[in-house]
């Protein structure tokens, strides 16, 4: 198993190599680069774009500006002494041996232009309410899904299913940020003012989320906090998962209707067994299998899919960071934020294919 | 084949006549090209019907329906009556009035259709084109010309997708439909290219390539004229349901404003304006576009099914 893993780990370092190349590519193709952002300040002068350009290493070529960006070369040296670290080791080694401190392969993601911040703490610090959004996402996501799948296995062509079919061929059909319009509507317009329109917390009774000042509210009342956060949190959850329960229920559904009609199943009801055991003990065990790897691959999607739904709600994490980034032409934040997004594709197929090994005991490796 | 005895099945017979296929009189046998009988697979399916009847609406209100409600920018429909609030739908403007500006939402739907629609259908044809062609030739070379188109897939199959294709949009687009077009479909062509591949793979072994390559054509003759319209079938099936999947990524990058010129109306660029008039009250604005969009890929998934039946007979679940 452990070899298994490593043989595709080792596999996914060229991937992820190729990424960056492709990710560096589509930004540094667009035509004016970072200087794009000025291009409608008449004031912003070629001898400031020149300026600009030097203060952010610009002039020089692009594959160096790759290699500096990657943390291949060490900008302080010249000529072929760039891949040398302040230490005498190559400059891609690990900080311990080389002595390098900036580039992707130290861990750092380089300077934001447009806040002057480590791109990487900036991440670091929206990561939290993303997290909160697509966590919750995610468990609400699978335990509806596999609810209204294998009920609607079971009970075939009852009115439920039917209309669990319904609901699937709409839900998937339907566009998340449509779906979060119209809840915003229903639920936070004029008529039926329950549920908060956008946000993380209630900005009139709490600090903003994620300062020191929020974090001391937080401790001095936690409960209220919470429940603030819960309240803001039903729309945008519900936007996100709609589409994947959609999906994920009818191939839940057809997984779950194919281990019924298995032999294994019909031995299970011969013997006697109450439904409930045959139903989630034989039938929905080996019916998950596939599930597990559907699943999988599309948690990636939760952050593209944050993106929108973050917007919509102005929730503040990574995925307003995103869209902020790229309104503004701040390529540092938004190489990182492609990178760790694709870095989490990779992984999320990595886990996928790990998780399917374990629940299918007859994989071999 | 058993061989039809004329007459023998007679309303086999009168189905064929009507579709007007070709009738071999000497043999007595009447022959259907693949296509014909896809189309009889196709009939049966009826929600793939039902499908086809809301795509060709909605593709002829495109196409006609600008030339009647025809969308201009720089006239502005009641110049004395701007206030912030539309007014919800009735007679005269079914889908209602938008806020600002007072446009009739039922006006920037039809304009939208045409735009969205047709950067639906011209991204899936430059994926399409895309993917077929490097998936013939990785298929059909196979070795390391297959070894690093795969690696490529693989790589861009690896980006968080709609992601990379909003900021393209951002830095290439410029709110030009053309680019916006190219871009959707730099980006849509790595499942056909593979499927393409691996079609070729199994095609490129039969007995009928080997003859088209012992009379000595050229490669490609042989890839677009013997291979190619034998992968066919699947590579329409996934085609059909890239439609939808550009139509809905279209709305989501005008949406977020760096799709098409927001002054143009899209889908896409219709629901954006409307999000800051939702606290209003404003619903007809975002709803009716919405809905289109929803038609629209309910219509081309269920036409997918249908062409999937119909195409690939022996994928059925």
């Amino acid at each position: 198993m452990s070899k298994y893993i490593i043989r595709r780990l080792t596999q996914a370092i060229p991937v992820l190599f190729g990424i960056t190349i492709v990710v560096y590519a589509i930004l540094l193709a667009a035509p004016g680069g970072p200087t794009a952002r000025f291009a409608n300040n008449p004031k912003f002068t070629e001898a400031d774009r020149a300026k600009f350009k030097k203060a952010w290493g610009l002039d020089q070529p692009i594959p160096v500006q790759y290699c500096r960006w990657m943390g291949i070369c060490n900008p302080d040296n010249e000529g072929l002494a760039v891949f040398i670290g302040p230490t005498g080791w190559p400059a891609f080694l690990p900080t311990a041996v080389s002595g390098t401190t900036n580039g992707v392969l130290h861990g750092d993601l380089g300077v934001s232009i447009d806040t002057g911040e480590a791109v990487a703490s900036r991440i670091a610090r929206a990561a939290l309410p993303t997290f909160i959004l697509a966590g919750n996402a995610l468990v609400i996501w699978i335990l509806v899904a596999l609810l209204i799948g294998v009920y609607a296995a079971i009970h075939r062509y009852s009115l439920f299913d039917q209309a669990a079919t319904v609901f699937a061929y709409v839900g998937y059909a339907m566009p998340t940020f449509w779906l979060g319009i119209m809840l915003i509507f229903l639920f936070s317009g004029p008529g039926l003012n329950i549920l908060p329109a956008g946000g993380m917390t209630e900005t009139r009774l709490s600090p903003p989320f994620g300062s020191d000042a929020y974090w001391q509210y937080f401790a001095a009342n936690p409960g209220t906090a919470i429940v603030d956060i819960l309240r803001h949190l039903i729309l945008p959850v519900f936007t996100l998962v709609v589409v994947n329960i959609a999906g994920d229920s009818r191939f839940i559904r057809s997984s779950m209707l194919e281990a019924l009609g298995q032999d294994y199943v019909r031995t299970a009801k011969a013997k006697g067994l109450p439904a409930r055991v045959v139903i989630f003990k034989h039938a929905l065990r080996n019916a998950l299998l596939p599930v597990v790897t559907n699943i999988g691959l599309e948690i990636p999607f939760l952050f593209t899919g944050a993106i929108v739904t973050e917007t919509i709600f102005s929730w503040p994490g990574i995925g307003r960071m995103t869209i902020e980034a790229t309104r503004s032409f701040d390529y540092p934040t938004l190489m990182g934020l492609l990178l760790i997004t694709s870095i989490l594709v990779v992984l999320a197929n990595l886990i996928a294919d790990i998780m399917y090994a374990i629940v299918d005991p007859r994989i071999q490796y | 084949m058993t061989p039809l005895q004329p007459g023998s099945q007679p309303d086999i017979v009168e189905i064929i006549r009507k579709e007007g296929s070709s009738v071999d009189y000497e043999v007595g046998l009447e022959s259907l090209n693949q296509w014909q009988l896809a189309w009889r697979r196709f009939r049966k399916h009826r929600l793939a019907l039902v499908g086809l009847g809301i795509l060709g609406f909605l593709i002829a209100v495109a196409i006609v329906g600008p030339i009647f409600m025809p969308f201009e920018f720089d006239v502005i429909p009641k110049p004395d009556q701007i206030v912030y609030q539309g007014r919800p739908p009735s007679l005269a403007h079914p889908f209602g009035e938008t806020g600002g500006l007072q446009r009739d939402v039922l006006l920037l739907v039809v304009n939208g259709a045409r735009t969205s629609l047709f950067i639906g259908f011209s991204s899936m044809s430059v994926g399409v084109l895309i993917g077929t062609i490097v998936g013939s030739v990785a298929g059909y070379f196979g070795g390391w010309v297959d070894n690093i188109l795969m690696r490529i897939v693989d790589v861009m199959l690896s980006l968080p997708l709609l992601f990379v294709i909003l900021v393209a949009s951002r830095f290439f687009g410029n709110g030009n439909v053309i680019l916006i077009i190219i871009i959707f479909g730099v980006f849509s062509w790595m499942t056909i290219s593979r499927l393409t591949r691996s079609l070729f793979l199994s095609i490129r072994e039969l007995e009928f390539v080997q003859a088209a390559r012992a009379v000595g054509l050229s490669d490609r003759r042989i890839i677009f004229r013997h291979i190619l319209p034998n992968a066919m079938s699947p590579i329409i099936v996934s085609a059909s349901l890239l439609i939808a999947a550009n139509i809905i990524a279209e709305a989501f990058v005008s949406f977020l404003g760096f799709g098409v010129n927001p002054i143009y109306p899209t889908w896409g660029n219709i629901l954006s304006n409307a999000l800051t008039f939702i606290p209003l009250g404003n619903w007809w604005w975002p709803a009716f576009p919405g809905l289109a969009i929803i038609f629209t890929v309910l219509a081309v998934n269920f036409i997918g099914d249908g062409l999937r039946d119909a195409l690939d007979p022996r994928s059925k679940e």
